[in-house]
């Protein structure tokens, strides 16, 4: 009995040694998250234009693809002082695309991100530009807006390179304290 | 024909006289215990309940009149009968199979403790190394058959109740029903080489604790301390050492260009998993004195 819980001590202690050197590890690493803005900046503009094609599809219209929408995003964590990199609920993503019929008075609409820390995200569009949580389909039926809110993964060793997209954000939606320097 | 036969009877026959010589081989085992283990009460309940439960939560989220929108293809379910199985095994991978494996690999090595029954297997003439294979064979096969019975129980009550329209992708993109009926069955194939590291995690603590209480609730307590390791930002350099990370690598299959990196990477995670809580395991009940009690 004293053996036993001599090596389950032993044990215990080996695993917690394992836990803090890794953690240890970690801290001293920098930037090791997969989820990163260039990765964003792939995924995004690609979920949203699939959804944005089905939402045509749906109201009726033709004419869109993917070539034309042409979405690009610019993306961005927690303000100009935090990293773009890791899991979090305040990414933002200034997106652009080209819809002749839903002209895009700012310039580019705003998407905000909860990305979880398993390479997945929950991307929640601007409803000036996209719609509301339900739409009218052209069968006159109420049915889900596919880009309301809309969830996506991206591969955790995908392409990291940077996309160069810059977006200027719209000035009315500068907040005061972005003075404050 | 006639003199193909003669040789392999005569290759066979070392066998038989090893059978009557008293060891019976580790498949000999590992039949009493599968035959133990069909007698339990719990074995059946498990996969029954394996096999009503989905259709019973098929039904209640097809009821549903705000989809679940927090979990992956949660605002899918009632566009396809193809994102109800995905909702699922997102869940089912949280708690769910790590506890359904550990209701008979957590107690297949305890319940000899329990009642104080290692002796008398162990004078049917099987070596201990024999009996700890055969044991944990049978668990790792009572893994799999309870994720077979579940996987097939929610994809078939889904599509019967919701239909197979094509589903929505990961990456937006409308996936075909036939090949979305090929990526929900090859997703929860996935969730194989974790759930029988789950197995082998249960069977050490089984052997190690005595204890069936603990073999059965460490594993689903570990899996969900993992679980909350692996959402929390900042220390993701862990994830891919944890056992509950490999339950999420189907994403990959889901999105239009399909990466199958997680998948290897899970493989490699589970495999390691797997080894050293068996080795432990075995070392462990290969040093014990048994004849203590």
């Amino acid at each position: 009995m004293l053996r036993s819980n001599l090596t389950r001590t032993i044990l215990s202690l080996a695993v917690v040694a394992v836990v803090v050197a890794a953690l240890f590890v970690v801290q001293h690493r920098s930037g090791g998250s997969s989820i990163t803005e260039a990765r964003l900046e792939r995924s995004l503009p690609t979920t949203f234009s699939h959804l944005y094609l089905q939402q045509a599809d749906l109201l009726g219209r033709t004419g869109l693809t993917m070539k034309s929408l042409d979405a690009r995003a610019d993306c961005d964590k927690g303000g100009p002082t935090v990293a773009n990199s890791g899991p979090g609920a305040d990414w933002i993503c200034l997106m652009t695309w080209n819809d002749p019929d839903v002209p895009l008075p700012d310039g580019s609409g705003k998407f905000e991100l909860n990305v979880h820390s398993n390479d997945c995200y929950t991307a929640g569009g601007p409803s000036k530009l996209v719609g509301l949580v339900t739409i009218v389909d052209r069968r006159g039926r109420e049915v889900p807006n596919p880009v309301f809110e809309f969830d996506g993964c991206f591969d955790p060793n995908g392409d990291d390179t940077p996309t160069g997209v810059t977006i200027v954000p719209p000035p009315v939606t500068a907040p005061t304290s972005a003075d404050a320097r | 024909m006639t003199t193909q036969s003669t040789p392999t009877h005569a290759d066979a026959a070392p066998v038989v006289g090893h059978i009557t010589a008293g060891r019976p081989g580790v498949l000999g085992v590992f039949a009493w215990e599968v035959t133990k283990l069909a007698a339990r009460a719990r074995a059946r309940w498990t996969l029954l309940v394996c096999l009503a439960a989905p259709v019973v939560l098929v039904v209640v989220l097809k009821g549903q009149q705000r989809p679940p929108k927090d979990s992956l293809f949660g605002r899918y379910i009632h566009e396809s009968g193809w994102a109800l199985p995905l909702l699922i095994l997102g869940f089912a991978a949280q708690w769910v199979l790590p506890l359904l494996t550990a209701l008979v690999a957590g107690d297949i090595f305890a319940n000899e403790d329990q009642h104080g029954t290692w002796k008398t297997v162990l004078t049917r003439s099987a070596s201990r190394a024999q009996l700890f294979w055969a044991k944990t064979l049978t668990a790792m096969a009572f893994a799999l058959v309870v994720l077979v019975v579940l996987a097939a129980s929610t994809m078939l009550s889904s599509v019967l109740i919701v239909g197979h329209q094509e589903l929505v992708g990961l990456s937006g993109q409308l996936v075909p029903s036939a090949t979305a009926a090929r990526l929900v069955l090859a997703s929860w194939a996935t969730a194989a080489p974790p759930l029988l590291a789950f197995t082998a995690l249960a069977i050490l603590l089984s052997v190690r604790s005595r204890s069936p209480a603990v073999g059965i609730a460490a594993p689903v307590v570990i899996g969900m301390v993992m679980q909350l390791v692996g959402s929390l930002g900042g220390i993701e350099a862990l994830r891919p050492l944890l056992l509950t990370t490999p339950f999420e690598a189907w994403h990959g299959l889901l999105v239009e260009h399909r990466f199958y990196g997680p998948l290897v990477s899970g493989a490699i995670t589970s495999a390691v998993w797997c080894i050293v809580a068996l080795t432990l395991a075995f070392t462990s009940l290969h040093r014990r004195d048994i004849t203590e009690g």
